[in-house]
């Protein structure tokens, strides 16, 4: 029941950031220089022709009418005509953040599923070799940036090695599943497409780690530094006293705590994810929103820009408030602090 | 009981690999696989870049095409046309059919040119003042009228694609443009409806256009010609060099930097195809700011530029750069252009000769030389010119700014730099396209235009070059046009572009590879079906 209200409270605290974040960004995009319809129509288009365009983008009504009619066409579901693509937006952002969430979901799972182990066998074995080898692993991923990791590991293991791919999501060749999720590899599971399945998977091997490399060393880090301090606490020692196993001291005395804040900054680096794509879509080719975004910056595409924030910014809110549901589920002080 | 994940392990990893070779080709067909770095745009009244322009002569027609290899326009969907004064009437071939199957006539052009005008987007401001009515008076026959005399217009149709009308009016969506809905927009986003030698069997904007061979195309396609293209957009260089190295994409694109394109032309069974003579590169000076609103100046500028420094760093093998020498504006190959006008010559005491009659003191004015972000050959010329000025007694500010903000500033004279690169690429195989939207004071704010000309005899060199009939007198007046605006140092006309693709050997290109057979015509040197697949 109190995780209910407390969900509900958190909604309502999104919603109420989305609508700022909305304005901020409607109204950052016309401070952008240059005007919209001349990029889009080209030097060689008429002063008329540039004006019908702008009519035709109400660029010419006051900045409050236009955020009003964006608000009212938001709500159908309709986020204009993208200069850049000459599409809706709305089809745009659908056909790719597919692409870039199913990306950034395996980068999640790899920097999950290495991350935190990396920073429990370091924070059980501290000060031993081990734990040197897993800080320099955490160190490496933290400060090389992701895109020369991209460029590393297609270089290695799909150029010299040939053992994945380079570019795209999946081969020219390979039969698409039947759309349900947009995600290629959930779609073909489901579908029972294995071959499909497989090469999805052999495609998103590279980028996924490029991407989540970052993210595990932080989150080893963070795994690290939070255990350590739970194994100074003095229930660990008297666990250890009672002659429990250190493995069952690791997982059930000293992951727990430790994983709240770890929580945090992982749903954290998940959205950031989101925007840090883009370099990584860029060097394996990969279809996604990252790069449609950093496009219609370049452009002035007003539609595109105001667009692709709302879906970052939303994602971003979402795994905030899904990240502090769970935090709040393992921690009743958070739960019940207004109790 | 202890777990061993280990044979789990070693299934998955053998059937991830089992991938490797699971997904085979679907069939034999050829399949061409070329890149762009910018997105494609498949609606013919809407396409400009080159992208589109790749698309668009393989899924569309028009009514005339430039020859390869030189300056006459030849019929195409049009058999033949005759001119009485401001009216042109062309007669259409009888045996073209759109992919739809429909027969192309008279009403589908006159729907073309409407719509065109209408979408006000695209090449339409060839035709906006231009056209004034249009005419079909036999399914056969397309009679159009222009306002003015328009010397340019049989050209600028190479840029007019003809639509299948029955097909766009049985697929409006709804819009802005009353019965006509949304005129084919969101139809015409997605598919062709056109007489092309190709058609689209997908198309996303952003990552790749996938276009298949028309079997019942007019002229016929070769069976050598590609089975299937795959355009693929915006790959990184370094991801290019790797795909075009494994033999996983065919064509490069020209815009990779000149170190990749070396190295990837010593990859075996790789080579370099060259477009010329349809392209500029320029350093534009600002005609309207001080001290460049003295021509003196504005030559000691040229004289301080070094044209031999910068064409080395065209070069990207021995015997290929990306730049060569300009011989003013207009590229050589052009209407108009002209092999006499005198290269610009690299001379710091010549440019402090000029100097002393200008009637500016270097030393009171600042000198901002600008470069768009994401060009590093402009970086270079600028800090070159930096240097060279510098020995002048001018004080130089460098700054990069986005292409949004380049265009921003090109809006007003006062805001232009006062010396900004730029390239340009003839978007129709007329040198009005180029001259007129450089250097014409009614085309003035925009960034082909920063020079900020804004002269009276100028203009009315364009506009004479525009009404006069004659090809001969026409060249003429763009010879005279192009001493003038040397001799007036306009511009500083740095070097003809070249541009430069690796190819695979698994495909032979003409109009990339072989002498004489480029069209000039962005784009259109990449017309399928004149390629051959090995």
């Amino acid at each position: 029941m109190h995780l209910w209200r407390y969900f509900l409270g958190r909604l309502v605290g999104s919603l109420l950031v989305l609508f700022g974040v909305s304005i901020l960004i409607f109204g950052v995009a016309r401070l952008i220089p240059g005007d919209p319809a001349r990029i889009a129509l080209g030097p060689m288009a008429s002063a008329e022709q540039v004006e019908m365009m702008r009519e035709r983008l109400r660029l010419n009504e006051p900045v409050i009418v236009q955020y009003g009619e964006f608000v009212r066409d938001l709500f159908r579901g309709d986020l204009g005509i993208s200069l850049y693509t000459k599409r809706p937006v709305t089809s745009d952002i659908l056909s790719t953040l597919p692409a870039t969430f199913e990306l950034v979901l395996a980068a999640a799972l790899i920097m999950t599923l290495i991350g935190v182990p990396l920073g429990i066998v370091a924070a059980r074995y501290r000060n031993s070799g081990v734990d040197r080898a897993a800080n320099l692993a955490a160190l490496l991923g933290v400060v090389t940036p992701s895109f020369v990791w991209a460029i590393f590991l297609m270089l290695v293991f799909a150029f010299a090695l040939d053992i994945f791919p380079i570019a795209g999501r999946v081969s020219r060749s390979a039969e698409l599943p039947p759309m349900v999720t947009g995600l290629l590899i959930f779609d073909s599971a489901i579908a029972g497409m294995w071959s499909t399945f497989f090469d999805a998977v052999r495609h998103i091997v590279l980028p996924a780690i490029a991407l989540a490399m970052g993210g595990l060393g932080t989150a080893a880090r963070l795994t690290r530094a939070n255990m350590s301090e739970v194994y100074d606490r003095q229930y660990v020692q008297l666990a250890r006293a009672f002659s429990y196993t250190e493995r069952e001291i690791a997982y059930k005395y000293a992951l727990r705590p430790a994983m709240v804040p770890t929580l945090t900054i992982l749903g954290l680096d998940f959205a950031i994810m989101l925007g840090n794509a883009f370099l990584v879509e860029m060097v394996f080719a990969w279809p996604g929103m990252a790069r449609y975004g950093v496009e219609v910056i370049i452009r002035k595409d007003l539609n595109g820009i105001v667009g692709t924030v709302l879906v970052i910014s939303a994602f971003f809110l979402i795994i905030n408030m899904i990240i502090d549901i769970v935090v709040a589920y393992m921690n009743p002080r958070i739960r019940f602090q207004d109790q | 009981m202890k777990k061993s994940y280990g044979p789990m392990a070693a299934a998955a990893s053998a059937l991830l690999l089992a991938g490797v070779t699971a997904v085979a080709p679907l069939s034999a067909q050829t399949v061409l696989r070329l890149d762009e770095h910018a997105i494609g745009e498949i609606d013919p009244a809407k396409a400009t870049d080159y992208a589109d322009s790749m698309i668009f002569y393989n899924i569309y027609d028009t009514l005339v095409i430039p020859a390869a290899g030189g300056t006459d326009i030849l019929p195409h969907l049009a058999e033949s046309w005759t001119i009485d004064g401001q009216t042109y009437t062309f007669t259409l071939r009888d045996d073209v059919r759109f992919h739809s199957g429909n027969v192309m006539d008279s009403a589908d052009v006159a729907f073309s040119i409407e719509r065109m005008l209408a979408l006000g987007q695209g090449f339409s401001s060839l035709f906006a003042d231009v056209i004034d009515s249009v005419e079909t008076p036999d399914a056969q026959t397309v009679s159009i009228t222009l306002k003015q005399p328009y010397a340019p217009f049989v050209g600028s149709l190479v840029r007019l694609a003809i639509v299948d009308k029955d097909d766009v009016l049985q697929n409006l969506a709804d819009g802005d443009y009353g019965d006509l809905g949304d005129y084919g927009q969101a139809y015409l986003s997605s598919t062709t409806a056109g007489t092309g030698a190709y058609t689209i069997s997908s198309h996303n904007p952003q990552e790749l256009t996938v276009m298949e061979k028309n079997a019942d195309y007019f002229l016929g396609v070769p069976a050598e010609a590609p089975d299937v293209a795959e355009l693929q957009y915006s790959i990184e260089p370094a991801t290019l060099r790797a795909l075009i190295t494994r033999g996983e994409l065919d064509i490069g694109d020209q815009w990779m930097a000149p170190e990749i394109k070396a190295a990837v032309s010593a990859e075996e069974g790789v080579s370099l195809g060259q477009v010329a003579g349809i392209s500029s590169f320029y350093l534009k000076l600002n005609n309207q700011r001080a001290p460049l609103d003295d021509v003196h100046c504005r030559r000691a500028f040229a004289l301080a530029y070094d044209y031999d420094a910068i064409l080395e760093q065209t070069q990207i093998t021995e015997d290929i750069a990306f730049g060569r020498r300009a011989h003013g504006p207009l590229p050589l190959g052009v209407l108009g252009s002209d092999e006499n006008i005198p290269t610009g010559q690299f001379d710091l005491d010549a440019a402090r000769a000029e100097l002393e009659k200008c009637q500016y003191n270097p030393a009171e004015h600042e000198i901002q030389l600008n470069w768009v972000a994401g060009n590093p050959i402009q970086e270079r010329i600028q800090l070159m010119m930096q240097l060279n000025l510098g020995e002048l007694g001018f004080d130089t500010t460098i700054t990069t700014t986005p292409w949004a903000m380049f265009t921003e500033l090109a809006s007003t004279a006062e805001r232009t730099p006062h010396v900004s690169p730029v390239n340009f690429i003839l978007t129709t195989p007329d040198p009005d396209s180029m001259l007129y939207t450089m250097y014409h004071s009614d085309a003035v704010g925009t960034w082909a235009s920063v020079d900020w000309v804004m002269n009276e005899e100028v203009d009315r060199m364009i506009e004479a070059g525009r009404t006069e009939t004659d090809p001969a007198t026409r060249a003429e007046i763009y010879r005279n046009l192009g001493n003038m605006l040397v001799e007036d140092q306009v511009s500083i006309f740095a070097y003809e572009l070249v541009g430069v693709f690796p190819i695979r050997d698994v495909v032979h290109v003409p109009a990339l590879q072989d002498e004489g057979r480029t069209y000039s015509v962005q784009g259109m040197n990449f017309m399928l079906r004149e390629m051959t697949m090995n």
